[in-house]
């Protein structure tokens, strides 16, 4: 018994491991990533910006982009569940590891993300990728990564979202400025 | 027969005396907010009628002059500001550490919406809202080198609206408004 007991105890971590990572997957298999485990680099940025606009509150004031000059937002946003952003800027090159970035990687590996392999982006050397959440032919979501030597940013936006909506949002409601270049959007 | 009634009456007691413990022990958010800044920092709050005595800042004078037909966004009487002045902000490379604190606090009610940090200047704005019946109330934190502002103010959901297209200045923008002297 005792030495049941002692197995268990030293197995403890190993057994915390898997069900954190058998956590961080499950939650990788819906449109919603799990990014808070990045929080920790915010003592390493120098910069650090975190928006939160959860499905309560874009419910709840989405019927109030009524106005003339609102008309293309609540096209854009209609639909959309929440839109979380993380995005981090280093003084120096090599301030965040592959461990932080694979911790967001990891849940995009999941049956139900694709990786758009027509996106650019028009910033120079700017490494940007992009994931859509499909169920069946319906998009359920989409993530962004921009992984730069001196800068790290997430964008994971719930719901019914394309590219081109995507590019109408950046500069707005916390999505950044990522430059993205689509062949639709490069005809234009 | 009589122990029973005593304890009973004990019991009872007890639980009249904790329920208005419990409602403080909650907390309300602004009062958690500034006492986690109290805390982290060792600085002290001050109140607004000692600092309407020393005088008005330079951000809120210029906030006043706007004037005219600016529209405040602040439902009225509803703003309550704590200032900390000349006092020292020093994070000691442990800003996420103060991020999870405010976090820890206020996660009950309250959903953050917004967070900027940059630990060199010792700049950070943390913006949580919350739900208020019709309306919502926003909880601004601004942190600087030398001096923070906690605020909060209760906004309609159209206002709301409008500053969700520009999280990152919301800040400032609520800080401004909720600051105004209208005197």
């Amino acid at each position: 018994m005792k030495n049941l007991f002692q197995i268990t105890w030293k197995l403890l971590p190993v057994l915390l491991l898997l069900l954190t990572g058998s956590a961080v997957t499950a939650l990788g298999q819906g449109p919603k990533l799990q990014i808070d485990q990045l929080d920790a680099l915010a003592n390493r940025a120098s910069e650090t910006v975190d928006v939160r606009l959860d499905e309560r509150l874009m419910a709840t004031t989405a019927k109030f982009f009524s106005g003339k000059d609102d008309a293309d937002i609540k096209e854009v946003l209609k639909g959309i569940k929440g839109i979380y952003v993380k995005s981090f800027t280093f003084e120096k090159e090599g301030e965040y590891t592959q461990v932080e970035v694979d911790s967001v990687m990891s849940q995009l590996r999941g049956s139900t993300w694709s990786k758009v392999v027509s996106v650019k982006s028009k910033k120079d050397g700017e490494n940007v990728e992009v994931y859509l959440n499909m169920i069946g032919d319906q998009i359920t979501g989409l993530a962004v990564l921009s992984i730069e030597p001196k800068e790290f940013t997430v964008v994971n936006i719930v719901g019914p979202i394309d590219l081109e909506k995507l590019t109408k949002l950046e500069g707005q409601f916390g999505v950044p400025e990522l430059g993205i270049e689509t062949d639709k959007t490069k005809k234009k | 027969m009589k122990t029973r009634i005593t304890i009973a009456g004990l019991v009872i007691a007890l639980m009249l005396v904790a329920g208005p413990f419990n409602v403080l022990a909650r907390g309300d958010g602004f009062n958690d907010a500034v006492k986690t800044i109290e805390q982290f920092y060792h600085v002290k709050h001050q109140s607004i009628p000692l600092l309407a005595r020393a005088g008005m800042k330079a951000v809120r004078t210029a906030a006043k002059i706007k004037g005219g037909d600016y529209q405040r966004l602040a439902e009225a009487g509803s703003v309550r500001v704590a200032f900390f002045e000349d006092q020292n902000f020093d994070s000691r490379g442990e800003i996420a550490t103060f991020k999870a604190s405010m976090q820890a606090v206020l996660t009950r009610e309250w959903s953050p919406l917004v967070q900027t940090l940059a630990p060199k200047d010792e700049q950070q704005t943390y913006i949580y809202i919350r739900d208020a019946g019709e309306k919502f109330q926003a909880l601004v934190v601004n942190i600087e080198r030398h001096e923070a502002t906690v605020i909060q103010a209760t906004i309609t959901p159209a206002v709301l609206a409008q500053l969700m297209k520009d999280p990152e200045g919301m800040g400032k923008t609520l800080t401004e408004d909720a600051t105004i002297n209208d005197h």
